[in-house]
């Protein structure tokens, strides 16, 4: 059977509290912590490492469960955020071997605390990192130092802030987010905006009924799956994973231990086919928007996933690897030209493309994850760009974002004709944290050779 | 304020939580608990300011050196912020009379201590605010603003009080005994008589005192404070766990000194006060990212920093080869280091800022006070600009240490030479007292 690239949990599932053997994983960690009635604090799963995984995007064990918050409004941009338990994380610091680290969650009390921030004219998810300043209060204290979270990716969450904070008890938190103005490129819709601090406050309860949300609605996958390459697919946020059976009528029910919601918002049944990010299964090509977070009940807030758009909806020349350079462009993002595992889709604008100066043309280059299409933010990448064996123009690109293209890398280049030949260097590796089934791809990271083809594209 | 409680504290974090208190409760009790005893040991001062040097800010001379010759500033600091007592707030009565009283109680603080760490070394700095009642403005040849934010990311609050009382010493009880002495109340300091005080003339802003310490071993001794973890280095001088202000990164004195004007031989001092976050520091990151992005990645490569700087000896080894490689570094290396970046500010291969930066966990929360000295604030704005380094295409959390610091108070000072340090005019030439 091949592998499945995305993972859904049609898949086998056992979750926490089913009598299985693999369950006799799903322990707990806090022994001898005691909640105040005195039952054993369980403040997170056993963590289950994946032996010798793939230098590629590989299957987590299990996935993870969390409560969804409301999405706050603030200026320009919507806030949504989200909490589960502490868990490990990587996060990463230039590109060596010693560049990237294994955060070990703290003992104790806390929360994984996450938030994804768009745009709210365009969806666009904001996949970039100007320095948040997070600080957490409970009757007035501050708890521990101000933090500014780690820019992230996740098979399920896509692009995200999120860090682990320990909690000193049970308790009522309020937590204070200022975003500051995005200081990356922006262009098209998101042009001359996105410009003010935005400031967003939001509360939750941490509690023994929250832990056995989010640690009781771990789900493990069969560990045949675990560190195969692949990906989870996206997880339908907001809380209307029930959508089917389910009336919403309370639009903060959420907040609260009904337990149908723990785990039920990633995409299952008919969810799934919502969210278009499963390229692998080929059904899914009449979804066009990759923003869709506007087709639900308007009872729902929606929480957009950072999923880039697909293949066909690029403008301009696709380029092709030398090889392919005849078999015209590639249909799956999975079928993209992979360096270190990302999928990387370049496209050639013609002059006169609003993103050019002047009359020149753009090239954009836009790597992605290769089953989600998560943008991977904060590299460096340049071209070098040869006609006939000789180079003409050796650019650095520069990381922005576009109202219709969301994230890319891009430069003015003078007209190119089919034959030259295009080779993206990674400068350095995406500098974001990364969760289980990230954390091996995207380092390593070699040069991508690319052919202007004969004919366009499309 | 309360004092901390005895019982539940180390020795030494039970003082420091003393000097952060204040007062004459603390300081009794402070004499109780150290090895300073009740007559603690501290050499005293001259029989003849005069001697003392022209510049309020010349301190290195009388400071002690480490092993490898690096400037130790004393260990224990308060930051005392004054206002002009109401009755002469308008300005109109700063007259030689109130002078005289400023100089003579300063005077009495060099009488007491030596000029020293064991002594007391000490500042006293004036605020645009300060200068802002009198009608006539500061000459051009003393560049000092109203502090504003200068970065995206920051909203602080202002010191838009008059003026601030920068005391160092190495003995605890010397710092809140100069306080207390300086406001009257206490009748000797160090065995000598207090003749004036200062609380004709200024009042305290107790709301907006700060205190904290630095050198070696210090910060761990603090890892029962929320937000300190116990995985700081033991030698470690500052929370970030590397030593810092090796001579080759600091402004000489003579290079923060104005020159021109009515001011020669003072300084600007700009005073930013940040909390930071030492869990991601410590408990997420590893050893090479926290040499990467405090000196350089190829301070970090090269395995130049030790455990906690120790290997420099006494130089950042921040060659101009390190510092033009920050574009490089950040685009092919994906990280650049703070030093490294804010060496890019040097001119004519100089360090502009002289830095007296110290530890404090003030609100009970580790943070620092960065009290930088040059002789003109833009200077200072021009190092956190290249420190903040917008132009450099970069992530964040990998450009230096901007990740882990959160600022919430600048406040920019004159420092007058010491001859004009009593309640000046923004003309007053030294005044005769
Ligand atoms: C927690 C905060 C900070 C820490 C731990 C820190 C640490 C360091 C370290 C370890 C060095 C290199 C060694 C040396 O000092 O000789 C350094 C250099 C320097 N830092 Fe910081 N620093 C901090 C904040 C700041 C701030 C707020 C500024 C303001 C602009 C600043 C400006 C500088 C400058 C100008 C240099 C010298 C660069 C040169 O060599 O020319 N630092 N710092």
């Amino acid at each position: 059977m091949p592998r499945p690239h995305t993972f859904d949990r049609r898949t086998f599932v056992t979750r926490t509290g089913t009598a299985t053997a693999a369950l006799a994983l799903a322990g707990c960690l806090e022994f001898g912590e005691e909640t105040d009635n005195g039952a054993e604090l369980e403040t997170a799963p056993e963590v289950i490492e994946v032996e010798d995984p793939p230098a590629a995007v590989y299957i987590p064990t299990h996935r993870e469960a969390m409560r969804m918050l409301d999405p706050i409004e603030a200026g320009d941009i919507a806030i949504a955020p989200m909490l589960s338990y502490p868990h490990p994380f990587w996060i990463v610091a230039g590109s060596g071997e010693d560049a990237i680290e294994r955060v070990e969650p703290e003992d104790g009390r806390g929360v994984h605390m996450m938030f994804t921030v768009w745009d709210r004219e365009t969806g666009i998810v904001l996949p970039v990192d100007d320095g948040a300043r997070v600080t957490v209060e409970r009757d007035g204290e501050q708890v521990g130092s101000p933090l500014s979270p780690w820019t992230m990716i996740s098979q399920e969450m896509g692009f995200h802030f999120g860090d682990n904070v320990s909690l000193p008890a049970d308790g009522e938190y309020t937590v204070t987010v200022e975003l500051p103005p995005i200081s990356t490129t922006t262009t098209g819709a998101l042009e001359d905006r996105l410009t003010d601090t935005e400031t967003a406050t939001f509360e939750f309860t941490y509690d023994e009924a929250f832990r056995e949300e989010v640690v009781g609605g771990v789900e493990y996958f069969d560990e045949s799956f675990w560190g195969t390459t692949g990906a989870l697919e996206p997880m339908d946020h907001g809380d209307h994973g029930d959508h089917d059976d389910h009336d919403h009528q309370s639009g903060d029910d959420h907040h609260g231990d009904d337990h149908h919601d723990d785990g039920n918002h990633d995409g299952h049944g008919t969810a799934d086919e919502h969210h278009e990010s499963a390229d692998g299964h080929g059904d899914h090509d009449d979804h066009g928007e990759h923003d869709d977070h506007d087709d639900h009940g308007e009872h729902h807030q929606h929480v957009p996933y950072s999923a880039l758009a697909r293949i066909g909806e690029y403008p301009g020349t696709i380029l092709r690897e030398p090889a392919a350079v005849d078999d015209g462009v590639p249909a799956e993002n999975a079928d993209l030209p992979r360096s270190g595992d990302a999928a990387v889709l370049v496209t050639v604008l013609e002059s006169g493309s609003r993103l050019a100066d002047g009359d020149e043309g753009y090239l954009l280059v836009s790597p992605r994850t290769p089953y989600n299409r998560v943008p991977l933010a904060d590299m460096a990448l340049s071209v070098t760009i040869e006609r006939d064996g000789g180079e003409t123009a050796e650019l650095s690109l520069t990381q922005t974002i576009d109202g219709e293209y969301d994230l890319h890398y891009g430069a003015s280049v003078e007209a190119l004709e089919a034959g030259d030949s295009v080779t993206v260097t990674i400068d350095s590796p995406p500098q974001v944290a990364r969760h289980q089934g990230y954390e091996t791809a995207f380092l390593e990271m070699e040069d991508l050779e690319f052919v202007v083809p004969e004919v366009d594209g499309e | 304020m309360t004092l901390p409680d005895r019982s539940s504290l180390s020795r030494r974090d039970y003082v420091r939580g003393l000097v952060a208190a204040g007062g004459a409760t603390a300081l009794g009790a402070c004499l109780d608990v150290t090895s300073d005893g009740p007559e603690p040991d501290v050499p005293s001062g001259t029989d003849d300011p005069a001697s003392l040097p022209d510049r309020q800010h010349a301190w290195n001379d009388s400071l002690s050196t480490d092993a490898d010759g690096t400037i130790q500033l004393p260990e224990h600091h308060v930051l005392c912020p004054l206002a002009l007592s109401d009755a002469i707030a308008d300005g109109t009565d700063i007259d030689d009379e109130r002078r005289e009283t400023v100089e003579a109680g300063l005077q009495t603080l060099e009488r007491a201590y030596e000029w020293s760490n064991e002594g007391l070394v000490f500042t006293i700095g004036y605020t645009p605010a300060y200068f802002a009642r009198f009608d006539d403005s500061l000459p051009d040849s003393v560049d000092l603003p109203d502090p504003e934010a200068l970065t995206a990311q920051e909203t602080p609050e202002f010191d838009e009080f008059d003026a601030l009382l920068h005391l160092a010493s190495d003995h605890p009880s010397v710092v809140l005994e100069a306080e207390e002495g300086l406001f009257g109340d206490r009748e000797q300091l160090n065995g000598l008589e207090v003749e004036t005080d200062l609380s004709d003339v200024f009042d305290r802003v107790v709301q907006h005192r700060r205190t904290g310490f630095i050198g070696e071993g210090l910060p761990a001794e603090h890892a029962d404070v929320d937000g300190v973890p116990d995985s700081i280095h033991e030698n470690a001088p500052f929370f970030m766990g590397f030593r810092s202000g090796f001579a080759d990164s600091q402004a000489t004195e003579d290079r923060v000194t104005i020159e021109d004007g009515p001011f020669a031989g003072g300084a600007t001092m700009h005073v930013s006060s940040m909390a930071i976050n030492l869990t991601q520091w410590f408990q997420q990151e590893n050893h090479y990212q926290r040499v990467s992005k405090l000196f350089s990645p190829d301070h970090a490569d090269e395995e130049l920093a030790g455990e906690y700087g120790e290997a420099l000896g006494g130089s950042s080894a921040m060659t101009p080869d390190r510092i033009d490689a920050t574009e490089a570094d950040a685009r092919e290396r994906g990280v650049v280091g703070h030093a490294q970046k804010a060496a890019r500010a040097r001119e004519d291969g100089e360090p502009l800022l002289l830095r007296r930066d110290f530890n404090t966990v003030d609100g009970d929360q580790p943070g620092l006070h960065f009290v930088s000295l040059q002789d003109e604030i833009d200077a200072f704005v021009r190092v956190r600009e290249a420190m903040t380094g917008t132009d450099l295409e970069v992530a964040r959390a990998n450009s230096g240490i901007l990740h882990y610091l959160f600022v919430n108070r600048r406040g920019n000072y004159l420092l007058p030479a010491r001859d004009a340090r009593a309640v000046p005019t923004p003309t007053s030439d030294s005044t005769d007292v």
